[in-house]
């Protein structure tokens, strides 16, 4: 969904976007999740962290080294695309398919991490849930969001959610990230607040 | 704003975080400990019991009501270093006197900020308690590193005598006076003669070297062991003028330290646990009563119940009466977190301690009634609220 910039003032009966999240913010609570990682996980023993494509990945990659930072520790970090797993692949026209790649060590028996930019209906985690079964068997997984915006279509919550935003089910959430955008922001769109 | 100078914090197995200058420049040691709470820095810093502690406060915001002359616990800053997340800029509050950061300035006590408080205290849980050096004048960490690990140990640190008053004083019951009751200062809080006060106590505050007939010289119709800092292993004295207390059946409270006191005047061991309890939220078990109080605590040492190990791996035998030199002595109170002996009740002779700080301040006030328990205790009554222990106190007092 289209979502213009906040720094453009935006004129009267325009959608109104709102920054949650500024720069400093998305950093904080990166840096949040990863103690709470960190602390869940009995120092991130045996865990491997999964990006889901698009801004999964680096954010998956600014995790493992917020925790390499804090307790020098090396924790796998590897990409799980989930395109051709999703339920609705027969009725929209789908995105490029990418590459999953593994750590080299694989996931067989570790603790695996799903990371993912928004949590919004559970789809997303439940196609990439199909997508870890086809590529090994993991001890257990749990899942890392940088935003719950709530509306869940499915029985998934996440382990570790940087910002629970209440949303309306017409607003919509737009992460940008410097590694995909340019910039770290959150942003809420549309709406009639 | 002035910037601030750069400091380092140095663990003793060399973890070293960086940070900015907090409070006074200069170079600091101790013993690293944290404290979750989240209010009540200024009572945490004036707490003699901190005595030697650098404190880590996990609470990311620290000095945001500033710091008023209501609130000290003693007449000084007693720990060693602090260490603060992001310390507020500007302090707000109606009470507030001054800023916290000049107060740290003036008593010269070295802080560090910008620390990440929260990877510096599960490294503290993991790995125990141990001692840490804050530094404002130092670049070099292993410099640091080197005088940290020649800094003393907590472990037989015999600090009472530091801490406590130099000469006796008076604390006068609010309204009508009910009772006396000597206080032997090992690293009293002001809220402890404060509470008593507001049940028609009299307390009068002696120093740590006290002997039993300067107790009795006050006239008190019991006796208090306070809280305080140090090892209780090397508390000799106190332990010695305990067994005095119990012998002349004199009703006896302790809190903190004070309990340590009792439970090896008792007969029992103490131990340093992994990293300590410090903090304001913290659940115990009445097992009297079955309910449930959230607690302020702060002790790095506990009693040793028997067959309960040198640790919180086991649990206390619920009932368990352990007979000793001065009759049966039951666990009354435990830390649901780990199993930690918190409060010892003597059967057959009027005393009864807790681990934890009734007194409360800061911290909730769920555990206030135990100074009425106290005050029954004095009035005759057992620590139950039954008679017995009381009768034979009564007896004991007549021969003192």
């Amino acid at each position: 969904m289209a979502c213009p910039p906040a720094a453009h003032p935006s004129p009267e009966r325009q959608p109104s976007v709102k920054v949650i999240l500024a720069s400093a913010d998305v950093q904080r609570v990166v840096d949040r999740i990863a103690h709470q990682i960190l602390e869940k996980t009995q120092g991130a023993a045996d865990t491997v962290l999964l990006g889901i494509p698009t801004r999964g990945a680096p954010l998956a990659r600014r995790l493992a080294a917020r925790i390499s930072t804090f307790e020098d520790v090396d924790v796998p970090v590897g990409v799980l695309d989930i395109t051709l797993y999703r339920d609705d692949l027969r009725r929209h026209a789908t995105r490029a398919v990418g590459p999953t790649q593994l750590p080299p060590g694989g996931i067989d028996g570790k603790r695996v991490v799903l990371v993912d930019d928004v949590l919004f209906s559970g789809r997303t985690v439940r196609a990439a849930l199909d997508a870890l079964n086809d590529v090994g068997r993991p001890a257990s997984v749990q899942l890392a969001v940088l935003v719950d915006r709530g509306h869940r279509e499915l029985p998934i919550r996440a382990d570790y959610v940087g910002k629970n935003i209440p949303t309306a089910l017409a607003e919509s959430v737009k992460v940008t990230l410097v590694e995909t955008d340019g910039a770290d922001e959150v942003r809420l769109c549309g709406g009639t607040r | 704003m002035v910037k601030r100078r750069s400091a380092i914090l140095v663990l003793e197995d060399g973890r070293t975080f960086h940070g900015e200058s907090y409070g006074s420049v200069g170079e600091t040691f101790g013993e690293a400990v944290f404290n979750t709470g989240m209010t009540g820095y200024q009572e945490t810093l004036t707490d003699p019991s901190y005595h030697r502690q650098v404190v880590v406060q996990t609470a990311p915001h620290i000095g945001n009501t500033g710091v008023n002359t209501e609130d000290d616990e003693s007449d000084r800053i007693w720990v060693a270093g602090y260490v603060v997340r992001d310390p507020a800029r500007i302090g707000s509050n109606w009470r507030a006197t001054g800023g916290l950061e000049d107060r740290l300035g003036v008593e010269g006590v070295v802080g560090i900020a910008g620390v990440d408080t929260r990877a510096l205290t599960r490294h503290l849980r993991e790995r125990g308690a141990m001692r840490v050096g804050i530094s404002s004048v130092e670049d070099d960490p292993r410099a640091l590193l080197e005088r940290v690990r020649q800094s003393p140990q907590m472990v037989g640190a015999d600090l009472s005598a530091e801490v406590s008053t130099a000469a006796p004083y008076v604390v006068e019951a609010e309204g009508e006076h009910r009772y006396t009751v000597a206080a032997l200062d090992l690293g009293i809080k002001r809220n402890v003669p404060r509470r008593l006060a507001a049940r028609g106590v009299t307390t009068h505050v002696l120093p740590a070297g006290s002997t039993i007939d300067d107790l009795l010289a006050t006239g008190a119709d019991a006796v208090f062991f306070s809280p305080g800092p140090g090892d209780p292993a090397t508390a000799d004295g106190p332990v010695a003028l305990a067994r005095e207390v119990l012998s002349r059946r004199i009703p006896l409270f302790g809190i903190c330290f004070g309990s340590q006191i009792l439970g090896r005047a008792l007969g029992f061991g103490t131990y340093k646990l992994g990293y300590g309890h410090r903090g304001i939220n913290q659940p115990v078990l009445d097992r009297a009563t079955g309910k449930v109080e959230v607690t302020s605590h702060n002790h790095g040492f506990a009693v040793a119940w028997p067959g309960h190990g040198d640790g919180p791996a086991g649990a206390v035998v619920p009932d368990q009466v352990i007979d000793t030199e001065f009759g049966g002595v039951r666990v009354s109170h435990v830390c649901l977190n780990d199993n930690v002996v918190e409060g010892l009740r003597a059967v057959d002779v009027p005393a009864f301690t807790v681990q934890y700080h009734p007194e409360a301040a800061a911290g909730p006030h769920d555990a206030d009634y135990l100074f009425d328990r106290f005050a029954e205790l004095i009035e005759g009554r057992g620590p139950d609220g039954q008679p017995g222990a009381g009768r034979n106190h009564s007896e004991g007092r007549t021969n003192a």
